[in-house]
C-alpha cells in the first residue's frame, strides 16, 4: 500500500481534480464490484486521501459530482469515520492504541514519549516541523502485541516507551 | 374494497386497524399518543430516537412503536412503570444537552420536548457534569437557522431532504454526543421546500428567520385557509398575533399537499397586512372620487346598470373567491347584458415536491384559476380589455393594476388602488377583504374545492367582494344566473 | 501460542495450524497443505447439502454473537429471486480481540476458501470481504493472495472482492456494515427486515465472521462429526476456538483450544499467568462488551458458549483480557466507556447520550469528585442503556460498568471518600 501523498493546499491554486487519468481508471476498475455508485464512496474517498493527504470540503465535492451524490451526503459519511483526515495531518500520521488492554501494558507512555521526542506536543496537532502528528486511538485490534502503533501505513507491534525513540529515529 | 382488518388492543381499548398499520399510529384511534420525536407520518421510519418505547405482551423487551406492525391479539401497554421509566430515561439523556433556552427559544409553547418532559420526565436532573456541549449557530441558508445546542438529533430534517425533497443537503455530522445536522459550504439550505424542516423540528434547533422573536406561540390564534400562492391549493393555517398575519404553516391534507408546503407560499403572507387599503366606498360626484356609505354606494352601482345595456365586461383576479366570482357573473349576464369575464394569471417556474405525487409549487401563482374558469371565465385577457373599450359596464375585480380604458361605467372592487392606477378614473370603487378577512372558498387546478376562514377583521369598511356583489345582485332583483 | 508462533501442548490446533508459516500463505503453499480441496468439493455439491454440514457440525459465529452459523445460512430464500450475498466480518475492533487478524496474515487462504464455500452454500453471486481500515499488513497479504486465488480460477463464477473499512467498531455490527459497503455512514439498521431478507443493497445477506469461514473448509474436509467431537463439556458448543489471551499475562497470544477449555488452564498453564510478583484480579472472558469476572470466577470458567454465561459472562469474540493486582479497575472502567462513547453512532438516545454521561461521571470520580450517589446514578444509567436500542454497543458500556461496580464496588468507594488519590484533574 503506497504511503506517498501530496499535501496539496487546494485552496490556493486552482482546484486539480483527483480523479483523473489513472486515479480516474482506478475508480472505474472499482464501481465494476458494486450495484451503485454509492458503494464506491468509502474506496473512492480513500483514493482522495492517498493522493491529497487529507480531503478537503472540494474534495468531497468532486468525489459526490464523480459518485452522482451530494457533497451533504459525502460529508456526512468522511466525518462518521475517524480514518479520514478532514485537514492536513504531519507528514508521519502516528496512531496510538491506548483502549484498556494496551492501556494497562504502558499504552499512555507510549503517547507521552511520541508527542515530546517529536516535538508535536498535543495530540492532534501538527508539530512545528510538519513532520509529524501523534494521535490517541481506540483498539487496534493486536492488543497481545501491546502497544500497536500505526506510522502511516505502517502497523508496528510491541511498541514500549523506551522504544519509541528508535521509531521516531527511523520515520524522521 | 375493504383492508384485511386487525384485532388488538392498547392500554385496554379494543381497536381493529388494517393490516400493515404501525402501532403509533393504531394507538391513536384508543385515543393514546404515543410519545415521539423521530416518527413522522409524511417520513419513512428511523427508529432512533427511542422515545415510543411501548410494552408489547410476550415481547421480550420493549418495543418501539414506530417501526411495530400491528398483530392478530397484540396487547399494547404504554402506561406500565417499565415502559415509562425508559421513555422517562429518554427524556433525562435529551436533556443533559439540550440548554434550558425556553425563555428564549422560538419553539416555546409549541415545543415536543416540552410537552413530553411535563407529561411523562422527571422533575430535576442528574447530571452534575461540566458544560454542556457548545456549538454555534448556523446559517444554513435563505430562511433556516440551525441551533445545534437545541439538536435532539432526530434526523427529521435529514430524512426529510433525502426523501421527501430528494435533495440531501442535510447530513449527520460526527458520531457520538459529538453529532450534529450537518451542510456542505457548496450547497444551501435553498430547495424551494426546504421551510418544512422548521415545522418538522420538533424542538427549536431549525428556526425560521423570518418568524424569528416574532411572536410567542401562545399569543397566536390560529386559522384554517388556502395557500394563494399558486394553484396547488395547499391547505395551511394562518397565524396571527394581534389580528397581524405573522407566519404560514401547513395544515395536514393527505389528498392534496400531505403535510408540507413551499417556501414560495410559506413567505407569501405579508401582502395580507398591507396597510394601504381601500377603507370605505368611493363614488364619483363632480368629477372626484367621494367617500359615502354602502347604501349610497350600492345606489349609484344600481342606477348605473339598470341605466346601461349591451356589452358588460368582467376584468377579475383568478385570487377572487369562487363565490365572488359567481356573484359577478350573475350579476352582469343575469342583469341582462352581453356578459364576457376574463383573467390572467401571472406565470413563474415550477417546482415539484419530488417525493410526494402530484404536488409542486405550480406555474399558475393563483389560486382560483380552476374556479374561474369553471364558471366560464376565459383567459384571453387581451381580448376582453378590448372589448372592454366600448362595453356599457366594466367590473375590475381585485386587480389593481388593471389597465382598462373604456367609453362605458367602469366599477372597481378591490383591496388597494395605487394613487396613479388606471383604475382610478371609475365611477365607483368598493372596498373588499382579502382572503385572511373572509371566508370562502378555491377551486384548485384538480377541480378540489376548498374553503377558507376568516382570520382577522377587515379594515375600515370593506366587506368581503362574495357580500358586495351578493347585495347587489339583491337589489337588481336578478334571481338566477342565465 | 504465544510468539514465535509454537502451539503448547494443550492446544488444539486446527486454524492455527500454520500460523507463523510464511510459506502456507502462498496459493501453491496452501494447496500442498491440502488447500482448496474441499472447495472444490463443495462447488460440486448442493448448496442445501454444505449448509447441512455445516449445520451437523454445531459451528456457531464466532465473532461474539454465537449463532449457529448452518441456521444463519438456512435463512437464505429457498426461491432464489434476486441476487445473493455474503458480506465477511474482518472487522475485528472488539478489545482484547486480534485473532481475525492472525488468520488473515498467516492463512489467508483459509479465508478465502471458507468464504468460498460459503457463498456457494448461500447461492451468493458476490461476496466483500470487509476489511477494518486500520489492517494495512493483512489487506496486503489478502489483497496478494486474492489475486492468487483469481488467478488459479478456484471461485468460479463468484466474485470476491475486498472492501475497506474506515476507522469505525460499529461497523463490526451486521446492518451497519452493510450500510458501510452501500457507502452510507456505518449505522445498525432497525430489525425486521432481517438481513436474509433484505440486506445488503436490499438483497437477501448473510455476514459471517473471519474465524467463522476459516474453519468452514476444515469442517467439510474432516467431516461435521469430527468437528462435533470436538468439545469438552457442553454439546452445544463445538470445535476449537482462537482465544486472544492480552493484558497482564506473560505470554499474551491466540490459543487454540476444544469449546469447553478451563479459561484457568489458559492463563496459568499456557499464558504463564500473570507477572511475576502479582496476582490475577480480574479477567474479562469475551471481549470489552462481557462481564467482567472476578478472580474466583475466573478459575472456575469453563470456556465455551454456555459455561461462561453460567459463570455470569459472556464468550463473546474469545479476546481474554488479563488484570492483576496493579490494576486501577475505576480507570480501566472508564476508558471503556469512553471507548464505546467514541464509537457511538448517534442514532439512539440511550448510547449517544448515555455512554457519554457514563464516561464523564467515571472522569469525575477519578478526578476526586464523585458521590455515593454516582454508583446508583451509574447503575440506573445501565439499566436504561440496556436493551432499548437498535444494536448493542449501548449494553456493551453498561456490561463493564454493571460488573465493575458489582465485583470492585470498594475501588470506586476508595475515590469517592477521597482515600485514593485523584488521577485525573477535573
Amino acid at each position: 500500500m503506497s504511503t506517498s501523498s501530496s499535501h496539496a493546499a487546494d485552496h490556493i491554486e486552482e482546484y486539480r481534480p483527483v480523479f483523473a487519468g489513472k486515479v480516474l481508471e482506478e475508480l472505474q476498475t472499482l464501481l465494476q464490484r458494486y450495484p451503485t455508485k454509492q458503494a464506491a464512496l468509502l474506496p473512492a474517498l480513500w483514493l482522495t486521501q492517498r493522493e491529497r493527504g487529507w480531503i478537503s470540503d472540494r474534495s468531497m465535492a468532486e468525489v459526490a459530482e464523480v459518485l452522482g451524490i451530494t457533497p451533504a451526503y459525502v460529508k456526512g459519511v468522511v466525518t462518521f469515520y475517524t480514518m479520514y483526515h478532514q485537514h492536513p495531518v504531519g507528514k508521519n500520521f502516528v496512531q496510538v492504541c491506548t483502549t484498556s488492554p494496551c492501556n494497562i501494558c504502558g499504552a499512555e507512555d507510549v503517547v507521552k514519549a511520541f508527542l515530546e521526542q517529536t516535538g508535536a506536543g498535543d495530540p492532534g496537532a501538527i508539530s512545528p516541523d510538519g513532520k509529524w502528528t501523534i494521535v490517541e486511538v481506540e483498539c487496534l485490534g493486536a492488543c497481545g502485541f501491546a502497544t500497536p502503533v500505526l506510522v502511516n501505513d505502517d502497523f508496528i507491534e510491541n511498541v514500549t516507551a523506551d522504544r519509541v525513540a528508535e521509531l521516531v529515529k527511523k520515520y524522521r | 374494497m375493504a383492508d384485511e382488518l386487525v384485532n388488538l388492543t392498547v392500554d385496554g381499548v379494543p381497536i381493529s386497524v388494517p393490516k400493515g398499520t404501525l402501532v403509533i399510529e393504531a394507538a391513536k384511534q384508543a385515543g393514546v399518543l404515543v410519545p415521539h420525536y423521530c416518527y413522522h407520518p409524511g417520513l419513512p421510519v428511523a427508529g432512533v430516537c427511542r422515545m415510543c418505547l411501548v410494552e408489547v405482551e410476550k415481547a421480550p423487551k420493549l418495543q418501539i412503536a414506530c417501526a411495530t406492525t400491528v398483530a392478530e391479539g397484540m396487547v399494547v401497554n404504554t402506561q406500565t412503570t417499565q415502559a415509562k421509566d425508559a421513555r422517562q430515561s429518554v427524556l433525562e439523556l435529551l436533556l443533559i444537552n439540550h440548554p434550558l433556552d425556553c425563555p428564549i427559544c422560538d419553539q416555546a409553547g409549541e415545543c415536543e420536548l416540552q410537552d413530553f418532559v411535563f407529561q411523562e420526565g422527571r422533575s430535576g436532573t442528574r447530571y452534575a457534569e461540566y458544560a454542556k456541549r457548545f456549538n454555534p449557530v448556523e446559517d444554513f441558508g435563505p430562511d433556516v437557522l440551525y441551533v445545534p445546542n437545541r439538536c435532539i438529533l432526530c434526523t427529521r430534517c435529514v430524512r426529510f431532504m433525502e426523501d421527501v425533497a430528494q435533495e440531501p443537503v442535510l447530513n449527520v455530522s460526527e458520531r457520538g454526543d459529538r453529532a450534529f445536522i450537518g451542510i456542505h459550504p457548496a450547497a444551501r439550505l435553498d430547495h424551494p421546500w426546504a421551510g418544512n424542516v422548521v415545522d418538522l423540528c420538533p424542538v427549536g434547533s431549525l428556526l425560521s428567520k423570518d418568524f424569528l422573536h416574532k411572536a410567542r406561540a401562545w399569543e397566536l390564534d390560529k386559522t384554517a385557509s388556502i395557500c394563494t400562492g399558486c394553484s396547488q391549493g395547499c391547505n395551511i393555517t394562518l397565524d396571527t398575533r394581534d389580528d397581524v398575519v405573522v407566519r404560514v404553516r401547513p395544515r395536514p391534507n393527505l389528498e392534496v399537499n400531505r403535510y408540507f408546503i413551499c417556501d414560495h407560499g410559506r413567505m407569501h403572507y405579508r401582502w395580507m397586512n398591507r396597510g394601504d387599503r381601500i377603507e370605505a366606498p368611493l363614488i364619483r360626484k363632480d368629477g372626484a372620487l367621494q367617500a359615502t356609505d354602502w347604501d349610497e354606494a350600492f345606489a349609484r352601482v344600481s342606477s348605473i346598470l339598470r341605466g346601461a345595456s349591451g356589452k358588460a365586461v368582467a376584468l377579475v383576479s383568478p385570487g377572487a373567491s369562487t363565490e365572488a366570482l359567481a356573484l359577478a357573473k350573475r350579476l352582469l349576464s343575469g342583469g341582462g347584458f352581453d356578459w364576457t369575464g376574463a383573467f390572467q394569471v401571472v406565470m413563474g417556474e415550477e417546482a415539484p415536491l419530488a417525493g410526494v405525487p402530484n404536488l409542486a409549487l405550480r406555474a399558475e401563482r393563483a389560486p382560483n384559476a380552476k374556479g374561474a374558469e369553471q364558471l366560464g371565465y376565459t383567459r384571453d385577457y387581451a381580448a376582453a380589455v378590448a372589448a372592454a373599450q366600448s362595453a356599457a359596464v366594466v367590473l375590475v375585480l381585485d386587480d389593481p393594476d388593471c389597465a382598462v380604458q373604456t367609453s362605458g361605467a367602469l366599477i372597481y372592487l378591490g383591496t388597494v388602488l395605487g394613487p396613479d392606477a388606471p383604475c382610478r378614473t371609475a365611477e365607483v370603487i368598493l372596498p373588499i377583504a382579502n382572503v385572511a378577512e373572509e371566508e370562502g372558498t378555491f377551486v384548485n387546478r384538480d377541480g378540489r374545492e376548498q374553503r377558507y376562514f376568516q382570520a382577522k377583521p377587515t379594515p375600515g369598511m370593506a366587506q368581503p367582494a362574495a357580500w358586495v356583489l351578493g347585495e347587489l345582485v339583491a337589489a337588481l332583483g336578478v334571481a338566477e344566473a342565465v | 501460542m504465544g510468539y514465535p508462533h509454537k502451539p503448547h501442548p494443550k492446544e488444539t490446533v486446527v486454524l492455527s495450524q500454520h500460523f507463523g508459516d510464511a510459506d502456507a500463505r502462498t496459493y501453491k503453499g496452501w494447496v500442498k497443505r491440502g488447500g482448496y480441496d474441499a472447495l472444490a468439493q463443495a462447488l460440486k455439491t448442493e448448496p442445501a447439502a454444505v449448509t447441512e454440514v455445516v449445520k451437523e457440525s454445531g459451528l456457531r459465529g464466532r465473532g461474539g454473537a454465537g449463532f449457529p452459523t448452518g441456521l444463519k445460512w438456512s435463512f437464505m430464500p429457498k426461491e432464489k429471486k434476486k441476487p445473493h450475498y455474503l458480506c465477511v466480518n474482518a472487522d475485528e475492533s472488539e478489545p482484547g480481540t486480534f485473532k481475525d487478524r492472525e488468520i488473515m496474515r498467516w492463512t489467508p487462504h483459509a479465508l478465502l476458501e471458507g468464504t468460498a464455500i460459503a457463498a456457494h452454500a448461500i447461492r451468493a453471486e458476490v461476496a466483500y470481504i470487509y476489511i477494518r481500515g486500520e489492517f494495512t499488513e493483512p489487506w496486503t497479504i489478502m489483497e496478494k493472495a486474492l489475486a492468487e486465488a483469481d488467478a488459479a480460477g478456484v471461485f468460479g463464477k463468484i466474485k470476491v472482492y475486498l472492501h475497506r473499512g474506515a476507522g469505525a467498531y460499529i461497523c463490526g455490527e451486521e446492518t451497519a456494515m452493510m450500510n458501510s459497503i452501500e457507502g452510507k455512514r456505518g449505522n445498525p439498521r432497525i430489525k425486521p427486515p432481517f438481513p436474509a431478507a433484505a440486506g445488503l443493497f436490499g438483497m437477501p445477506t448473510t455476514i459471517n465472521n473471519v474465524e467463522t469461514l476459516a474453519a468452514v473448509p476444515q469442517i467439510l474436509k474432516r467431516g461435521a462429526a469430527w468437528y462435533k467431537g470436538l468439545s469438552l463439556s457442553n454439546p452445544k458448543s463445538t470445535g476449537t476456538k482462537l482465544f486472544s489471551v492480552c493484558g497482564h499475562v506473560q505470554r499474551p497470544g491466540n490459543y487454540e483450544v476444544t469449546m469447553g477449555f478451563p479459561l484457568k488452564d489458559l492463563l496459568y498453564d499456557m499464558c504463564g499467568g500473570v507477572p511475576a510478583g502479582r496476582t490475577l484480579k480480574a479477567c474479562i472472558p469475551g471481549g470489552s462488551s462481557v462481564p467482567i469476572l472476578n478472580r474466583e470466577e475466573t478459575e472456575a470458567c469453563l470456556l465455551d458458549y454456555e459455561g461462561v454465561v453460567a459463570t455470569g459472562s459472556m464468550l463473546g469474540s474469545g479476546g481474554v483480557i488479563v488484570f492483576d493486582d496493579s490494576t486501577d479497575m475505576v480507570y480501566q472502567i472508564m476508558r471503556l466507556a469512553r471507548f464505546y462513547a467514541h464509537e457511538s453512532c448517534a442514532q439512539c438516545t440511550q448510547c449517544r447520550e448515555g455512554t457519554a454521561w457514563t464516561t464523564k461521571i467515571l472522569e469525575r470520580i477519578l478526578a476526586g469528585q464523585g458521590k455515593t450517589k454516582d454508583l446508583d446514578l451509574l447503575l440506573d444509567l445501565s439499566e436504561n442503556m440496556t436493551g432499548k436500542t437498535i444494536c448493542v454497543l449501548s449494553d456493551s458500556c453498561a456490561a463493564p460498568v454493571v460488573s465493575g461496580i458489582k465485583k470492585f464496588k470498594s475501588e470506586f468507594e476508595d475515590y469517592i471518600a477521597g482515600k485514593r488519590q485523584p488521577v485525573l484533574v477535573a
